[in-house]
């Protein structure tokens, strides 16, 4: 078997288990930083599976990854910093009592 | 002995323990612990992209996700401290979660069909920093205005509730 195949179908494989596993979080927990977290880990398996496929094709520019990773990193802080007022000002972390609040 | 020969053996080892952690970040009840796994997640997705040819991305992602984002991650969950109990809806989940990964598969048989195997763009870290500095000097910039306007905007958000 080619290597070059092997290796993107195991990365492949690796990246949607990630992802699956990151979308079964998001969809578990009503805790909000858990949800979080689960977003992160789908962001790392889609991330792995962009970069498989661009690979292939040659349209990945480096400095496309590093634009993608520097937007992924400012928008989790935009988002912990959310979550930390809304636990100052609820004193929870629950999603149900966003519903609850009309928020 | 050529390492080469392993890369696909690697990246599945590497893709194993990542896996294992992303179950950890989804399943650990301790929050802090859930993070601290995520920061592996990120590094082991560094480590495999850096072994799929790609050294610049994968410094990057543990420079700035994992170094920056994660730890950021880690430190705002240890200080908030919550020991509240979890609700969670298991069958929804598994559900939601098997739908997503078969339609992921699916997306992927669909685009190996445009699989033209040619060489990646520029690798080394000269290249990449000489044409940040020429061609996309301008979008270089834009990035760095809009991520110093993120940054206060998190800082004003987290500030506004302090305030009230």
């Amino acid at each position: 078997m080619n290597l070059n195949l092997m290796t993107s179908e195991t990365a492949y494989g690796i990246a949607f288990i990630v992802a699956a596993i990151g979308t079964y979080g998001i969809a578990t927990s009503r805790n909000l930083v858990r949800t979080l977290l689960s977003i992160e880990v789908l962001f790392n398996g889609i991330f792995l599976a962009i970069v498989t496929f661009l690979s292939q094709i040659a349209v990945l520019d480096t400095l496309a990854g590093i634009v993608i990773v520097s937007v992924v990193s400012g928008e989790v802080i935009v988002i912990v910093a959310v979550i930390v007022s809304f636990y100052r000002a609820a004193k929870t972390l629950d999603s149900s009592s966003m519903e609850e609040e009309g928020v | 002995m050529n390492i080469g020969n392993y890369t696909p053996y690697i990246i599945g080892f590497a893709g194993l323990f990542m896996i294992i952690a992303a179950i950890a970040v989804t399943r650990l009840k301790d929050l802090v612990y859930s993070s601290i796994a995520l920061s592996f997640v990120g590094i082991l997705n560094a480590a495999i992209i850096g072994l799929l040819g790609f050294p610049v991305i994968a410094a990057f992602v543990i420079t700035v996700y994992v170094g920056a984002a994660v730890m950021f991650i880690i430190l705002s969950v240890s200080m908030i401290g919550t020991t509240e109990t979890e609700t969670r809806e298991e069958f929804r989940g598994s559900f939601v979660a098997t739908l997503f990964g078969l339609g992921l598969a699916a997306s992927a048989v669909a685009v190996d069909l445009v699989k033209t195997y040619q060489k990646p763009g520029p690798h080394s870290l000269s290249t990449v920093s000489s044409i940040l500095l020429s061609r996309y000097l301008v979008v270089l910039g834009v990035l760095f205005v809009a991520l110093a306007a993120t940054l206060v905007e998190a800082i004003s958000i987290a500030r506004r509730g302090e305030r009230q």
